[in-house]
């Protein structure tokens, strides 16, 4: 599965990297916003398993991680496809993109890139250690890109 | 018959009163900085200087472009009133605050007035700080000064018309700049005091998270209900009932979320610029940061 899914993300990654994002883009508007908060959401969830685990309220359970990060890798599988311009605002959706990420797309790319490959590693662990080890750069990941591409929420 | 607005007469009368207008002007908004004498004889503490160095976040503003955690000052900071480049705070004589005395550091602190006498833009919240101990101020002084000089010239700040609202803001200071010290409240626990005495001076938490009136004042009567983004666009959110906003759970939980942000999961504190401020509160001591926590989330 998670093979599958890195294939997936490859594949946004590549997209990404010929900077034929916007021009490929199949998802459009609205429909972008959803797919990406859908995506989002998923991370919340992976989140909200692993974090627990992390400070030690609950224990280590490498099945619950992985079945919480495949469904958070496909979830965000058509992250390449995210981020049309006509997706940077919304009359009926509510999204807290900044216009930074079309103004800075070189910045946004990396960011990306950061967190994916944060998101490789952590689920390429398999003991608690290893898990322990890779969580944080995975956190920071997250907000590499919350600090300078997403709005405060209100 | 025509309407002699116009005549003589009537341009004397209104040369008196645009003269006279500028005079009041002028008298209103001279500069009110403290005298040497005003600042009390005190020993430095250097450890307390850097605490409140930190709360402050002042390198978040004032870092050099050359190296993020010296605050050589230049590096440019996008308002909406124009392109400001926040000065050298390192004590080299020429390009930093090397030749400045106590009284001078505290006027710019505390009363916005720079040792030219020039009122400094708010932008550099003096409002806030206006509210701590002198001692407190001279303390970061003393720290700033041990600092190792950078020589580094800031470029003057990008703004329409500058010396005019520089002088207008002595007016702006009649209302906008309360320098009330803070008060303790016997009522509440020592730690609570020490987080509000940090939230509402050094820490300057209000400035944004704070609504503001049509004069750009604080909305006192409104305090931590949140506030327009600095920089023009957005909204920074409130800092009120964060339980029953379901954004942390207790006091303890705020700790964790300052000390690790999203290495821990706690994504509410990366956007805004809000990530740039949860690192500067990450390098305190533990005490100091569960102070904030429990002030903060006290407040309903």
């Amino acid at each position: 599965m998670i093979s599958k899914i890195s294939t997936g993300f490859m594949a946004g990654a590549v997209v990404l990297a010929l900077g034929a994002g916007v021009a490929y883009a199949a998802l459009a508007g609205d429909e972008a916003i959803t797919a990406r908060q859908t995506c989002m959401k998923a991370s919340g969830k992976a989140m909200g398993t692993m974090v627990p685990m992390i400070k030690g309220e609950k224990p280590y359970d490498a099945a619950a991680i992985k079945a919480v990060l495949d469904a958070d890798g496909a979830a965000c599988a058509k992250w390449a496809e995210f981020w049309p311009a006509d997706s940077m605002t919304s009359k009926t959706l509510k999204t807290r993109a900044l216009p930074a990420i079309w103004s800075d797309p070189k910045g946004f790319e990396a960011a990306g890139g950061t967190y994916y490959k944060a998101f490789t590693e952590l689920a390429a662990t398999t003991d608690e250690a290893g898990f322990k080890a890779k969580f944080p750069a995975l956190g920071a990941a997250c907000g590499g890109c919350h600090e300078k591409f997403r709005a405060p929420a209100p | 018959m025509t309407l002699k607005i116009f005549s003589k007469r009537n341009l004397g009368a209104l040369a008196l009163l645009a003269v006279s207008g500028l005079l009041v002007f002028w008298v209103a908004s001279a500069p009110h900085p403290f005298s040497a004498a005003d600042i009390p004889a005190h020993t430095a503490n250097l450890e307390n200087g850097k605490l409140l160095y930190n709360i402050g976040g002042c390198i978040s503003c004032h870092a050099s472009e050359a190296d993020a955690a010296v605050p050589a000052g230049g590096k440019p900071f996008t308002t909406p009133i124009g392109v400001l480049y926040p000065p050298n705070l390192t004590p080299d004589p020429e390009t930093g605050l090397g030749k400045w005395s106590n009284v001078d550091f505290v006027n710019a602190m505390q009363k916005g007035v720079h040792p030219d006498g020039a009122h400094l833009i708010p932008a550099f919240p003096y409002t806030s700080y206006a509210h701590m101990n002198v001692e407190d101020v001279l303390d970061i002084k003393a720290y700033l000064d041990g600092l190792p000089p950078v020589k580094n010239a800031t470029k003057p700040h990008e703004v329409i018309a500058l010396p005019i609202i520089r002088r207008g803001l002595g007016l702006w200071q009649w209302i906008g700049l309360d320098d009330a010290k803070f008060i303790a409240d016997a009522k509440q626990s020592a730690s609570w005091n020490r987080g509000a005495y940090f939230v509402g001076g050094p820490g300057h938490c209000s400035e944004c998270h704070t609504p503001r009136t049509i004069f750009m004042t604080s909305d006192t009567s409104k305090m931590f209900q949140g506030g327009p983004h600095p920089d023009g666009k957005g909204k920074v959110p409130s800092l009120r009932d964060l339980v029953g906003r379901g954004r942390y759970k207790d006091p303890k939980d705020l700790v964790l979320a300052f000390q690790n942000g999203e290495e821990l999961g706690y994504d509410k504190m990366s956007s805004g610029g809000m990530g740039e401020v949860r690192k500067n509160i990450a390098r305190l001591p533990e005490a100091d940061i569960a102070a904030i926590a429990e002030y903060v989330m006290s407040l309903r």
